[in-house]
């Protein structure tokens, strides 16, 4: 990307609950974790329940793939891939 | 904290779940329950407001004495061993994030005085020289010129003082109004004090939100340029109506005085480090190219001699001294009390050695909040009384960090108190690291200027106290009184206009999975 593209970056209004595709990979924040195993991720509004997802991801960022999504209601499932980052400030 | 089972992506998300408890690291207990691990940093925070609003001493020492007052007495309320809670102090401190942004600092402070030194403002002063420009429109021209020139040095304060002491009384004798120039200077500190890629705000923005800082200005340009736009237009408008003072008397004098166009060339030294920084270089390579130019061409020019850059001051008695006195970095010096190093590089390095000892601290304090509970307890509170969607979100960072940066009059300090806040909250949404570097920033940088204790108004009504001394005609009755400045900071009042609407429509926003910001890269 040149130095002038980086500038243009971003000028639009962006959704509060954005779509996903089903099959798209990507990398997130794992908000919450339940007790069976599942993580809870936010994108904006958009409710991504990630199975796989342990409390030991909780706060972390992780590869997830999208496996469901529900366009109307903004919510989906994804299978846990892989931790893959920290938070900025980690307990 | 607790658990349940609800593996649906329809359930509320305000139900019970298990978040980070923070195994990783020892927990600290407290007599009075978790909320008391936030004593150091509260006691921080109620001592910076007495200290900066209250009696208006802006004195980073100070503030070092507080925060380490508040850690000690931290201290008394931990139950059981107080060996955690001092390890805890040092695990805090040795962050990279704290690392990081002192690095950053000193290399911009040493980049920031070159061009101070080397007569960057005497070439914006021939330019408005040069260009004729009259008094309705010279609080515009003030603005844009003290934009650029803050976002050459990065310091928005060291910018409030430059410009009251060349453009202020020049604006007076050309029939501006002096409220209104006041305000125009502020708002150009605002600009440069947000955008600079060497701004210490910008640099704890990013390295707070784990992004690149060449990536963060790239990336906060929209809003920045948004809110100039519309406050240049206001200055524009709002001098053809609010009129001068009729002192009359011949401003060219006093401009032509202080201009020197070379000066001019130190557009060529900020631009290297904007260019070097936007297009990916690591931080410590983008300023050490924008030395290397600002060094070479004030040397080619004339503007800085080697000495101007680096100078030793050495006894006569010392074994070397009187031998090697041809060289132009050296003088001998007779009194004991001129010894020492000096020129623009250890100015500007050290003038953010005490910042960097109070960043410490405060780091150690937010770290003591985070392994004693309080921290959490303020994210679980927010999160489900405020940031109760992505709008919330972004309105309560907007909210929280204006807040604090409005009480707390060195702004940077509140912004490193308020990083970690910022940071849960957003990472919550998967905000990427540079819609929430720009939130947090654009409150640091224009809360800092708009009230009569914030850190920017004090240094210039400062320098402005000086200006009767210096000339006949300057009476105290055309001081500037701080509180009337407030309404006339068009910059700092649009630049949080623009995020409160940005989070309401979405302007701007980027999650992680549209892009994701560069780490900076650790030292």
């Amino acid at each position: 990307m040149s130095v002038f593209t980086k500038f243009l970056r971003g000028w639009q209004f962006r959704d509060s609950s954005p779509s996903l595709t089903v099959g798209d990979e990507c990398s997130v924040f794992v908000a919450e974790t339940n007790s069976d195993g599942n993580g809870h991720v936010y994108i904006g509004d958009t409710h991504l329940l990630v199975e796989g997802a342990g409390p030991e991801t909780a706060e972390k960022r992780v590869r997830i793939e999208v496996t469901e999504f529900d366009e109307t209601n903004a919510t989906g499932r994804a299978e846990f891939i892989e931790v893959v980052g920290e938070s900025s400030y980690t307990n | 904290m607790s658990t349940d089972n609800s593996d649906s992506p329809d359930a509320d998300p305000s139900e019970s779940f298990v978040q980070d408890t923070g195994e990783e690291g020892p927990r600290i207990e407290f007599y009075g329950g978790r909320g008391m691990s936030a004593f150091p940093i509260v006691f921080f925070i109620l001592w910076a407001i007495a200290q900066t609003a209250f009696w208006r001493i802006s004195d980073e020492g100070g503030l070092v004495i507080g925060i380490l007052v508040g850690l000690i007495g931290g201290m008394f309320f931990v139950r059981g061993d107080w060996k955690t809670y001092a390890n805890t102090i040092f695990e805090g401190m040795t962050q990279p994030v704290a690392v990081t942004a002192i690095v950053a600092w000193i290399w911009a402070g040493m980049f920031a005085q070159l061009l101070q030194d080397g007569g960057f403002v005497d070439g914006l002063v021939w330019f408005a020289n040069t260009a004729g420009i009259g008094g309705a429109l010279f609080p515009a021209a003030t603005f844009v010129l003290a934009a650029v020139f803050t976002t050459g040095i990065g310091t928005g304060y060291g910018a409030s003082i430059a410009f009251v002491t060349l453009f202020f009384p020049a604006g007076l004798l050309l029939g501006a109004n002096p409220i209104l120039l006041f305000g125009a200077i502020l708002s150009g500190a605002i600009f440069g004090d947000n955008l600079a890629p060497v701004s210490d705000t910008t640099i704890v923005s990013a390295v707070t939100q784990d992004s690149d800082i060449g990536g963060v200005v790239a990336s906060r340009f929209k809003y920045v340029i948004v809110a100039a736009i519309v406050a240049f237009a206001g200055y524009l408008v709002a001098g053809q109506f609010m009129g001068g003072l009729g002192i009359g008397g011949d401003a060219q004098e006093l401009l032509v005085a202080e201009s020197e166009p070379i000066g001019l060339v130190h557009l060529l030294s900020m631009g290297v480090v904007i260019g070097t920084a936007v297009a990916g270089r690591h931080i410590v390579e983008a300023i050490s190219w924008g030395i290397v130019v600002a060094a070479v061409s004030s040397l080619a020019l004339g503007l800085l001699s080697l000495g101007d850059i680096v100078s030793f001051n050495a006894p006569a008695d010392a074994p070397l001294s009187q031998p090697l006195e041809f060289l132009p970095i050296l003088t001998v010096v007779e009194n004991p009390d001129d010894v020492g190093v000096g020129g623009s590089l250890i100015q500007g390095a050290a003038g953010f050695f005490e910042l960097a000892i109070l960043v410490l601290l405060i780091i150690a304090a937010a770290q003591i909040m985070i392994r004693g509970g309080a921290f959490q307890a303020i994210l679980d509170w927010s999160i489900e009384n405020l940031a109760t969607n992505v709008r919330n979100a972004e309105l309560t960072m907007v909210g929280s960090a204006a807040l604090i940066n409005a009480v707390i009059t060195i702004n940077t300090a509140a912004e490193v108190a308020i990083g970690p806040y910022i940071s849960k909250i957003g990472e919550r949404f998967n905000l990427n690291g540079y819609r929430r570097a720009n939130i947090l920033d654009a409150q640091t940088a224009a809360l800092g200027y708009i009230f009569p204790w914030s850190g920017g108004v004090l240094a210039g009504y400062s320098a402005m106290q000086e200006l009767p001394g210096e000339f006949e005609w300057f009476d105290t009755g055309m001081l500037v009184t701080p509180i009337d400045v407030v309404p006339f900071v068009f910059q700092g009042w649009l630049l949080v206009a623009v995020f409160i609407i940005a989070a309401l429509t979405g302007f701007g926003r980027e999650y992680i999975i549209d892009r994701e910001s560069e780490e900076v890269a650790r030292l």
